[in-house]
């Protein structure tokens, strides 16, 4: 890959989010590639995905790295941060500067937790669903590198395509049919934490380490990871089926 | 966002719920709002019904062993057919014939599940056909979610005294660490994720600590809960009132 140009990746990506749109895929684990996907084509240090429930409060769905410490980073943005200030303006926001007094006195939980985890920049673009938002992309940086505009649309269009990812739009029951498949996305990713912790506890590890295991698994057998979570938690799936750290 | 209707019915589920079926099936342009509980994928106990037609309804599900609402116990993902007449014969082969005479043509079925804990489920019945609005599927997520968090409690009243108390009733299930712990301690005491749940949160109240404290707590192995530590403290600390 790292010998691709850069446009030879961007369309390398692409395809690969065609090819992965298809009928019956696994959608959490495809918003966390593309999580990926922005890490790699943007340069970044991080990216999380984050959706709007019914009562209008940003979840995490999918993070390109699923560290404990990221993850919370993404929670604290229920009531304050990037995130929530761009899913109600319905805007993208570039190159916010989470030291500055501003960023401090208006995110002081997020920005603290922020400079805890080492990131200095954020940035934050909307998931558009006609004229308004549905949830956010962010982006963040460990130094105070700046998105340029061309990074800023690409990143644009990679949040679009999570958008087309969670809404697979059919015509009749349309909206309907969308809040169904965003409550679908938020309902799997708390059983992915249940069973993460269930695998923790039966191998005394960290949930991080029982993801991946979990995530390996579920790549291997051609499973979504919210099926394996499930069958976890019901019992279905035998955990010594999974080979553990 | 919910409407404010909506907003008013959740407030008073912790109160006597008798009117409540028919404000909800009217606030969700249907006819008919059935709740029904589960235990092990089984519907067990119908606790809401707005009419004849919706514990009709339920009833045959019983009796025949299939219907929407067992699949969405199964699966965990709700079922909106809102036209009926398009539903496939061999779908439901033993039900679809047998409720051919009840007015239903439009068919809502959503879990109340906190991700894998599946506690019932909610029918909603139209006897025309037509797809849910935004706003009332707004207001449906959010009745199955106050509807889920309101019977994780409802065997334990003094638990249940503590989440009437604790506004917003959701707090703390937004973070992941919550649902880490919750899988770490079903592990630990061999219960159900319910259960660890209702233990987690009893330990939290009597404590007079923060859910997510405890949880992170748990999952970095700093504290280790018995079983005992489901019984909230018979008197306990006054700050964590109201």
């Amino acid at each position: 890959m790292t010998t691709m140009s850069r446009e030879q990746q961007v369309s390398a990506v692409f395809v690969q989010v065609a090819d992965s749109l298809i009928d019956d895929f696994d959608l959490i684990e495809f918003l966390q590639q593309l999580c990926g996907h922005c890490v790699m084509l943007l340069d970044v240090s991080a990216a999380g995905i984050l959706l709007a429930d019914e009562r209008d409060i940003l979840q995490t769905v999918a993070a390109s790295d699923e560290t404990t410490e990221m993850l919370e980073l993404f929670a604290l943005q229920h009531d304050q941060g990037p995130c929530l200030e761009c899913y109600s303006s319905g805007r993208a926001r570039t190159n916010i500067d989470l030291g500055n007094s501003a960023a401090v006195s208006a995110w002081p939980a997020f920005a603290a937790q922020a400079r805890r985890s080492g990131l200095h920049t954020s940035h934050v673009f909307p998931l558009r669903l006609r004229d308004r938002a549905v949830g956010a992309l962010n982006l963040f940086h460990h130094g105070s590198q700046s998105l340029t505009s061309q990074d800023a649309s690409l990143a644009q269009a990679l949040a679009d395509v999570a958008t087309i990812a969670l809404l697979q739009q059919r015509d009749i029951g349309r909206e309907q049919q969308e809040k169904a498949q965003l409550q679908y996305a938020l309902t799997s990713r708390i059983t992915i934490e249940q069973a993460k912790g269930i695998l923790a506890e039966r191998w005394n590890s960290t949930p991080d380490t029982a993801f991946r295991a979990l995530r390996s698994y579920a790549r291997t057998h051609q499973l979504r990871v919210s099926d394996c979570a499930r069958g976890i938690i019901d019992q279905t799936l035998d955990t010594d089926d999974i080979p553990h750290p | 966002m919910l409407s404010a209707e909506m907003t008013e019915i959740l407030r008073l589920l912790h109160g006597e719920s008798g009117a409540l079926p028919d404000c909800c099936a009217a606030v969700l342009g249907v006819d008919h709002v059935v709740v029904s509980l589960a235990v092990d994928g089984q519907i067990t106990e119908q606790l809401w019904s707005s009419g004849a037609t919706g514990s009709s309804f339920e009833d045959l599900q019983f009796t025949l062993g299939e219907g929407p609402g067992l699949d969405v116990l199964r699966t965990g993902r709700m079922i909106l057919e809102h036209d009926m007449s398009k539903v496939a014969a061999d779908r439901w082969p033993a039900l679809l014939p047998a409720m051919a005479h009840l007015p239903i043509a439009a068919l809502f079925c959503l879990p109340l599940a906190l991700g894998g804990i599946t506690l019932g489920v909610l029918t909603a019945l139209r006897s025309t056909a037509r797809p849910m609005t935004g706003q009332e599927m707004d207001d449906v997520l959010a009745l199955v979610g106050g509807l889920t968090l309101h019977f994780l409690a409802a065997d334990e009243d003094r638990v249940d005294a503590w989440v009437a108390v604790s506004a917003p009733l959701n707090r703390g299930l937004h973070r992941e660490v919550v649902h880490q712990a919750t899988g770490m301690l079903s592990v630990q005491l061999g219960v159900s994720l319910a259960r660890a749940l209702l233990t987690l949160r009893a330990y939290t109240y009597s404590h007079g600590r923060s859910i997510i404290d405890v949880a992170q707590d748990i999952v970095s192995r700093r504290l280790r809960l018995d079983e005992d530590d489901s019984d909230p403290d018979p008197d306990p600390p006054e700050e964590t009132r109201g």
